[in-house]
């Protein structure tokens, strides 16, 4: 492999994050809710392929083991998971946003740039391979936080939140070529269990409301 | 005292919660439920005691090939935790009971109840025993989990938005701190190369001077943030309120005395990492800032306040805010005030909230303007409310007294860090005095308006007494005893956690 | 001029290039129809069926309004030259070409805006309400697409250090293989994608085999023509197609292009390009049987999807490097 100077390398794991990044911009400029499940599990396979990257670029076995869990556990059961609940939901669309779509797209633009100048400081210092991957993982959190408040649904709330862990584990894969590997393993359980207990809160709220809009979730004031 | 007597005694602190968990989810009796509760409880305590003999003796305590790490203040927390958690199950018997006995709750929801409670304390000790940073944030968040259904637990509307708002903000916030772990992990590989162990608190205070100023400085504020939404810290406080309201009252006891706390613990261990690569200033002044803020928010929401649970929760706000203070402040007065503050409001909280539940039994309001003549009503609740009540408002002789005197004289004598304000200025005391006093008199009119004064005529008087209210008089005699004799054990343990704390 | 070419090489080479744009364009527009009736199981006409739709077109004779102005007439003419100058100062398949001095970025966009611009006026033009309503919908998109389109490309000029299209593809396909701003071309290219159908009126922007009142909006404003007239039009409107195509495929995918003029290298240029060019036509064929058109205040959306892509991508050049 002697193409795979590390130049290349890097650029090879840059183009994967920007592809989180574009998955994560569709996610926000989407108003239907199983379109942005598919965006999420899209973008979680891009997540795995780059760990599963980093991992061959750098040896880690253990980064091979997060990439299969991230397989497992966020391409295929947590996507189930949340459409069974929006059809039994019958929740098909975000209709009335509180920041409409361009003006939320501007806004995500701006959280990328406060990312990079946040990383700025620590990035000359990092591992040559995933020096800009940090940034972007820092760029998607914001976003997945951004998204999680200017969404009404609940369920769009949760997929959110789950595009906010997916920055965490880029972010820790980029930095530190993955955490050890139990604690690895328990972020995941603690995302399932989550993305399962929202869920079934969900079908609770479903249940007590007749809607899943959170707009109803106000009767609490001071 | 034995090595494996020790690992033993370690072992037990994780263990029953386990197994008494998962039983729960398979017994349906309530007596064996709550037989096995206290068991588990008991047993939890007498651990706790045993791993306490042998910090005080050794210093610390690092067991199972350093997944555990117990020192001083990790003990303090245990204390805590064992003790709230004893006198929450001695409520429970009686709470949960009459719950059953109303209708509200089926018995199989009852052994969820249990499972999800079990696992709660599990998840806390977890936290607080953890080695590693990564395995304590997985506890944290695990908490949060599984207190979510347990504050949503009468499905009222009410509840479940709270029970949501609960799970939506921490479940960020936790995000965010796992961020700063994630930072923290990346700035010790730099310096100790190796993988796994890394993370481990023994190693990163080895190393801790060796590390990048920048990245711990960005990391610590991700914990802080992450973690003080936890510990309910204004701006990310809006959970706190509602989901106090909304929890069973035993809930509520626990997840007021002792989440916040553990969620303290979490941050003054990565303030006790960072502050030996940065400047205490720094992460101090981030502290009694946030502190100050929180104090004085919730001073002046106590006063707004109608319903006597989401006083409580302002009060709990408030309080976190003090200790906060205390710790930011810095110094062995201001660290030891705010340790004893953590875990006389612990008590002094969890007794308000079993008052409450009590009341609002009987009273089936929480409306502060319904509840009157609490002293021919329920004479021992209003006992308990009349000792939480004075207590929280710091009078003495309760133990409140003596850590927030202690907090507030760190305050006058050395000022918030001189990074974050002028040098010498005497405005954060004066602020922390007034705030205390608007809270001091909001807080008690409401208190002595349910306390006494004529009993409504539709409510049944007479209160039978029954195991549920010895934790009244537990909480009580601690809360006394620790204003005016502090046994000197406890404060050798205190004094110790926080010489650990300031050791940089 | 390129250095050691005669005005006879110079002259050839261009008019080679304008020949296989105005070839190729009807056929592309074909195979895109192709592509969708195969998708929806129908044998569909042949790709070359526009080559005859064309020539039918040519041998009618137009009708012109009485109430027309002479933009009217005139439109179709400005709009084939202008679209076939931008055409011209695209690299198609040598990357030096004679006209290239002039290839600049802006010089670009605007002569494609030009051809808009008239389109719009002829819309107008007619006094028709159709042909107003279109023109009003075109010049929403017309006037988002432009600044998306212009920060994607500068985006990429960043990389190869000048504004010059055919320098752009030239430095890019002289690198061999290696990418250097990997995450940068990709935001740019995924915006210069969404401009392309925008511009060129796809799916999910515009159906282009509509008639209908409530979706169309090229289609209205080309309503009133008929004959040799329409014929032009049509044509135009296929080598943009074939313009915006050309462009992604040569700054994103260079290699293959012909760097130097001779017969060899040229012939597998023209070879590559044909085949860039039609793997993109199936894929626009493709996106356009996967998606819906959109409503038409929702295209503002995608639009703003498209500038906020062109926007990172500047971004990342400038960041990501250091």
């Amino acid at each position: 492999m002697s193409w795979l100077t590390p130049h290349v390398a890097t650029q090879i794991v840059d183009f994967s994050s920007a592809m989180l990044l574009l998955t994560c911009f569709a996610i926000v400029a989407q108003r239907r809710l199983s379109a942005c499940v598919d965006l999420f599990a899209l973008q979680s396979l891009f997540l795995a392929m780059t760990a599963a990257l980093v991992a061959f670029l750098t040896g880690s076995r253990h980064i091979y083991i997060a990439a299969a869990l991230t397989v497992v556990v966020k391409v295929i059961v947590i996507p189930r998971v949340l459409k069974g609940v929006i059809e039994r939901l019958n929740v098909t669309r975000e209709l009335v946003m509180k920041i409409n779509v361009p003006a939320s797209l501007l806004i995500c633009g701006a959280l990328v740039m406060i990312a990079f100048f946040i990383t700025q400081p620590i990035i000359p210092f990092g591992h040559l391979l995933t020096r800009d991957s940090l940034a972007i993982a820092l760029a998607i959190v914001l976003i997945g936080f951004f998204t999680m408040i200017s969404r009404q649904k609940a369920v769009t709330q949760l997929i959110a939140f789950l595009v906010m862990e997916n920055g965490l584990f880029l972010g820790a894969t980029a930095a530190t070529y993955g955490m050890p590997l139990i604690v690895e393993l328990g972020v995941f359980f603690d995302v399932l269990v989550a993305a399962l207990i929202a869920g079934i809160y969900t079908n609770r709220l479903q249940d007590a409301f007749d809607s899943v809009d959170t707009v109803h979730l106000s009767e609490l004031k001071e | 005292m034995m090595e494996s007597t020790v690992m033993i005694a370690v072992g037990l602190l994780l263990l029953p919660p386990l197994t008494a968990g998962c039983l729960s989810l398979l017994i349906n009796s309530s007596r064996w439920l709550h037989v096995i509760n206290l068991i588990s409880i008991g047993t939890l305590v007498g651990a706790e005691a045993v791993v306490a003999r042998a910090v005080f003796l050794q210093g610390s305590v690092t067991a199972f090939a350093e997944i555990v790490y117990i020192d001083a203040l990790s003990s303090v927390i245990l204390f805590i935790i064992g003790t709230v958690g004893l006198a929450c199950s001695l409520y429970m018997r009686s709470y949960m009971d009459e719950q059953v006995a109303r209708g509200v709750i089926a018995p199989k929801r009852l052994s969820l109840f249990f499972f999800l409670f079990h696992m709660f304390i599990l998840a806390m000790v977890l936290a607080t025993v953890a080695n590693s940073l990564g395995v304590q944030w997985v506890a944290i968040e695990a908490t949060t989990l599984a207190t979510t259904f347990l504050i949503a637990f009468w499905r009222r509307r009410e509840s479940l938005e709270a029970g949501w708002k609960y799970l939506i903000l921490c479940s960020v916030g936790i995000s965010l701190a796992l961020f700063g772990v994630v930072l923290m992990y990346y700035s010790s590989l730099r310096v100790l190369g190796d993988v796994s162990s890394a993370l481990n608190i023994t190693q990163l205070q080895q190393v801790a001077a060796q590390l990048d100023p920048h990245i711990l400085k960005l990391a610590f504020v991700f914990l802080f943030v992450g973690y003080g939404t936890k510990v309910g810290l204004v701006p990310m406080h809006s959970w706190l309120p509602d989901a106090y309201t909304e929890a069973p009252a035993p809930v509520a006891a626990m997840l007021a005395g002792v989440l916040e706390t553990v969620a303290v613990y979490a941050i003054l261990r990565c303030r006790g990492i960072a502050d030996q690569a940065l400047s205490p200033d720094f992460t101090g002044g981030l502290l009694a800032l946030f502190g100050l803020i929180s104090f004085a928010l919730a001073a002046f929401f106590i006063l707004l306040q109608h319903n006597y649970k989401r006083l409580f929760a302002y009060s709990s706000i408030e309080h976190m805010g003090l200790a906060m203070v205390g710790f930011g402040v810095g110094g062995p007065l201001g660290t030891f005030g705010g340790l004893f503050h953590l875990v006389n409001h612990a008590f002094a909280k969890s007794l308000a909230f079993f008052a409450a539940g009590n009341i609002h039994r009987r009273f089936k309001t929480v409306e502060i303007d319904q509840v009157r003549g609490l002293t021919t009503v329920l004479p021992w609740s209003a006992l308990a409310l009349l000792i939480s009540g004075l207590a929280l408002t710091a009078l003495p002789p309760f133990a409140l007294f003596t850590s927030e005197m202690q907090i507030i004289t760190a305050l006058s004598s050395s000022g918030l860090p001189d990074e974050w304000t002028q040098p010498g200025t005497r405005i954060p005391v004066v602020i922390l005095l007034l705030c205390s006093v608007v809270a001091f008199a909001g807080f008690l009119y409401r208190i002595t308006g349910m306390v006494w004064g004529p009993a409504p005529k539709d409510v049944v008087p007479g209160e039978r007494w029954s195991v549920g209210h010895v934790p009244i008089i537990l909480l009580g005699t601690m809360l006394a005893g620790f204003g005016l004799a502090l046994p000197a054990s406890l404060r050798h343990f205190v004094e110790m956690a926080s010489a650990l704390l300031l050791s940089r | 001029m390129i250095a050691g070419q005669s005005i006879f090489q110079a002259i050839v080479l261009t008019l080679a290039q304008a020949i296989v744009l105005i070839a190729l364009s009807p056929a592309i527009v074909g195979l895109i129809r192709k592509v969708k009736a195969r998708f929806q199981c129908r044998r569909g006409a042949a790709i070359f069926q526009p080559y005859a739709d064309l020539r039918k077109l040519f041998c009618k004779q137009p009708v012109v309004s009485t109430t027309t102005s002479w933009i009217f007439t005139a439109t179709p003419y400005i709009v084939f030259a202008s679209t076939m100058t931008a055409g011209l100062l695209v690299p198609v398949f040598a990357s030096q070409m004679p006209l290239n001095f002039a290839g600049n970025i802006i010089a670009f966009v605007y002569l494609l805006a030009l051809g808009t611009f008239f389109l719009i006026l002829a819309g107008l033009d007619a006094g028709s309400p159709f042909g107003g309503m279109g023109s009003s919908r075109e010049s929403i998109v017309a006037s988002l697409t432009e600044p998306a389109m212009i920060m994607a490309i500068f985006a990429i000029a960043l990389t190869a250090g000048s504004t010059n299209l055919s320098t752009i593809v030239h430095r890019t396909a002289l690198l061999e293989g290696i990418v250097t701003d990997p995450a940068s071309h990709v935001m740019a290219l995924a915006a210069l994608f969404i401009v392309a159908l925008a511009e060129t009126g796809r799916v999910p922007v515009d159906n282009p085999a509509t008639h209908l009142e409530l979706t169309m909006i090229h289609e209205a404003m080309v309503l009133e023509y008929s004959g040799r007239y329409l014929a032009l039009v049509e044509w135009a409107s296929g080598i943009k197609l074939l313009v915006f195509l050309t462009l992604i495929a040569n700054v994103f995918v260079p290699w293959g292009i012909a760097t130097s003029v001779t017969p060899a290298a040229l012939s597998i240029g023209l070879t590559v390009y044909v085949a860039k060019v039609a793997g993109l036509a199936v894929l626009i064929g493709t996106i356009e049987c996967m998606f819906a058109k959109l409503r038409l205040f929702r295209i503002t959306d995608l639009l703003g999807v498209a500038f906020i892509l062109a926007l990172l991508g500047l971004l990342f050049f400038y960041i990501l490097r250091g």
